[in-house]
């Protein structure tokens, strides 16, 4: 029997700004991430995708909505939000030179979470190497500074600081964006083999479509604060039922030179450059290659058009 | 005689105790028309290699210690501050990375444009219409709107876009472009390599893309040079590069990507350790370490750029035949 993890449930988050008018961050997000698998959102900058993060680690309150853990509400509006769910979800960020304190040590860093969440009453050296190991480092890694770290040791110690707290849950935005292109494979393979030894659920956001498609079972495709497209991994990619989430297929540059050439001939289709943001009807309307009278008037809703396949679009790409 | 010619260059970073070289005989040739990738990680000594060509290293600490940079069969290192002031920006033009910091803030698009002009008196009666021009060859469809814009009104994609503009105004022969499209979405990419694509066709410049994504490179230039711990490992046609990597380096990098075909959550082939502190290399080969097919000769000897007969060089001592 499947586990659910997490269920967010309509989650939106507005803006108010004053002086003009309000930003949609995210409108009606839902997911059900089941335990021990990844669920992968990928979209663009302004899509809502970090806005998401922040909120499933009480980073931010949402405007509306629901999120279960373990199978019960949590409270959103109320302070104790943010330690309730960092015992059980924490967050990688995208540049571990800028999430990590520069003056403190890795054995310090480590403590520092062991001591905020009062989980001193252990014994600590043996705990700080513990958790070094789990992420492939030794022992001398302690007394080391962020500086003297090469960026993927550095995103080893965020990952060991995530795990500090035995978390259920890892929430990871753009892990490795900020990585040389070389130790980009290492940190995949680190977060694959832990997540099956610890038995964690995983949220990976990324933008690189080929690595969430590698590391997601299921992934959900989101644009302008909402989510266009979900389902499991190879049905969003191979049968692209949202003509967002074909251009962004598209757009993705391969690394072989001679489909580049085949593609580059056949010339893809215009897009248009700006965020345009709608009053009414589907925000893609303005962006769409295929777009209809209906798609202007009418906000499509998330529906099953194949099992357990989900599309916000009047008229799908395959039908 | 190349347009562009990057011969034998080193550069050093100053200390106490004396020079460390970070870029150790780069050489490095354009023709008119041509579309070279320069493929490398942080710390390979690409920037800085670009930065030299048009004399702009932090220096001190960083100083050219020997070679020479050709343009024209003009030595660039020996140019007086006025020779200088009319080549960089005017006849080789650089779009870097970060766009929002390459503008300044507090002025609009349109003076910052004709600067350019009036900085390589480029400027009379129809600059107002030369501007618009170029901004509409960009991509941008309503100039008027982007020229009265601050730079913060306008998107990561647009102002990129005016960024390419600005280097395109004074028709350079040569476009340093790094890394330009790093910070900006996929999609957004994809127009600005196409972009650069059609205009490039249209004219008879040469374009040095300076990246560490082999996808770039795959879409958009016609030949390779990698580049590792402040020297050229590899030369290659984009096409052999791919089909036929000649340096265990490159290699690795292109079977460290996901494919389609690997199997999901199946292990990627890393590569083993870390990028080595440049000032810190040993004999050898700088790869060595990192490398599975490493044999002694790599650890007592560092290969130079070897000519592999069929228009690629490689700095290995193996032939990738016997990999």
């Amino acid at each position: 029997m499947v586990e659910v993890a997490l269920q967010v449930r309509e989650v939106s988050k507005v803006y108010t700004r004053r002086g003009a008018s309000d930003v949609a961050a995210l409108s009606d997000a839902s997911l059900k991430l089941e335990r021990g698998t990844t669920f992968g959102i990928v979209g663009e900058s302004g899509c809502g995708k970090s806005t998401l993060a922040r909120i499933l680690v009480g980073l931010e309150a949402p405007t509306t909505g629901e999120l279960f853990l373990n199978g019960s509400l949590i409270d959103l509006k109320s302070k104790a939000r943010t330690s309730t769910l960092a015992r059980d979800i924490q967050l990688v960020f995208q540049d571990p030179f800028s999430s990590l304190d520069p003056r403190m040590t890795v054995d310090k860093t480590l403590r520092e979470v062991l001591h905020v969440h009062r989980l001193h009453s252990q014994d600590l050296v043996g705990r700080v190497t513990e958790l070094l190991s789990m992420v492939g480092l030794s022992r001398r890694f302690a007394d080391r500074y962020p500086h003297e770290l090469s960026g993927g040791q550095a995103q080893r110690v965020a990952i060991a600081r995530a795990l500090a707290v035995e978390p259920k849950i890892l929430v990871l935005d753009e892990p490795t964006s900020a990585l040389d292109v070389s130790v980009r494979a290492e940190i995949i393979n680190l977060l694959v083999a832990v997540q099956t030894e610890l038995h964690l659920s995983y949220v990976f956001i990324s933008h690189d479509l080929a690595m969430v498609r590698h590391v997601s079972d299921q992934i959900a495709v989101m644009y302008l604060g909402r989510v266009v497209e979900c389902g499991p991994y190879d049905k969003v990619f191979d049968t692209r039922l949202h003509p967002y989430t074909k251009a962004l297929g598209d757009a993705v540059v391969l690394p072989d030179p001679q489909r580049e050439k085949a593609r580059n001939a056949a010339s893809s289709e215009p897009v248009q450059s700006a965020l345009e943001r709608v009053d009414r009807g589907c925000p893609y309307a303005p962006r769409c290659a295929y777009v209809q009278d209906r798609c202007r008037e009418e906000l499509p809703a998330l529906d099953e058009k194949r099992p357990g396949h989900f599309a916000a679009c009047h008229f799908p790409l395959v039908s | 005689m190349s347009l562009l010619s990057i011969q034998d260059l080193h550069i050093g970073i100053a200390h106490k105790r004396g020079d460390d070289e970070i870029v150790r005989g780069v050489t490095i040739e354009v023709e008119a028309g041509e579309k070279l990738g320069i493929v490398g990680e942080s710390g390979s000594g690409k920037t800085l290699t670009m930065l030299s060509v048009l004399r702009l290293l932090a220096s001190p600490p960083l100083s050219v210690l020997s070679g020479r940079i050709l343009f024209q069969d003009e030595d660039m290192l020996t140019f007086d501050d006025k020779r200088l002031r009319q080549v960089r920006g005017g006849e080789i033009a650089m779009v870097y990375q970060d766009p929002m910091s390459s503008l300044n803030p507090l002025l609009r698009i349109g003076s910052q444009l004709e600067e350019t002009l009036r900085a390589h008196a480029m400027k009379g009666p129809s600059t107002k219409e030369n501007v618009r021009d170029v901004l509409v060859q960009v991509g941008l469809t309503d100039p008027e709107r982007v020229i009265s814009s601050f730079p913060h009104q306008l998107s990561g994609g647009m102002v990129q876009r005016v960024m390419i503009a600005m280097a395109l105004l004074t028709s350079p022969k040569v476009l340093i472009a790094d890394e330009p499209t790093t910070a900006l979405d996929v999609t957004i990419q994809r127009q600005i390599l196409e972009l650069v694509t059609s205009l490039q066709a249209s004219t008879d410049m040469a374009v040095l893309w300076v990246t560490h994504d082999l996808g770039v490179v795959a879409s958009l230039v016609d030949s390779v040079v990698v580049m590792y711990a402040g020297r050229v490992v590899e030369k290659a046609s984009t096409y052999e590069l791919f089909a036929r990597p000649a340096h265990p380096y490159t290699k690795a990098l292109l079977a460290s990507l996901p494919h389609v075909e690997s199997g999901h959550r199946s292990p990627l082939d890393q590569i083993g350790g870390t990028p080595p502190d440049p000032t810190r290399l040993g004999a050898g080969c700088p790869f060595r370490a990192r490398c599975p097919y490493s044999v002694d000769q790599c650890h007592r000897e560092e290969p130079p750029l070897i000519d592999r007969g069929d228009g690629s060089f490689a700095a290995c001592w193996r032939d990738p035949d016997e990999w």
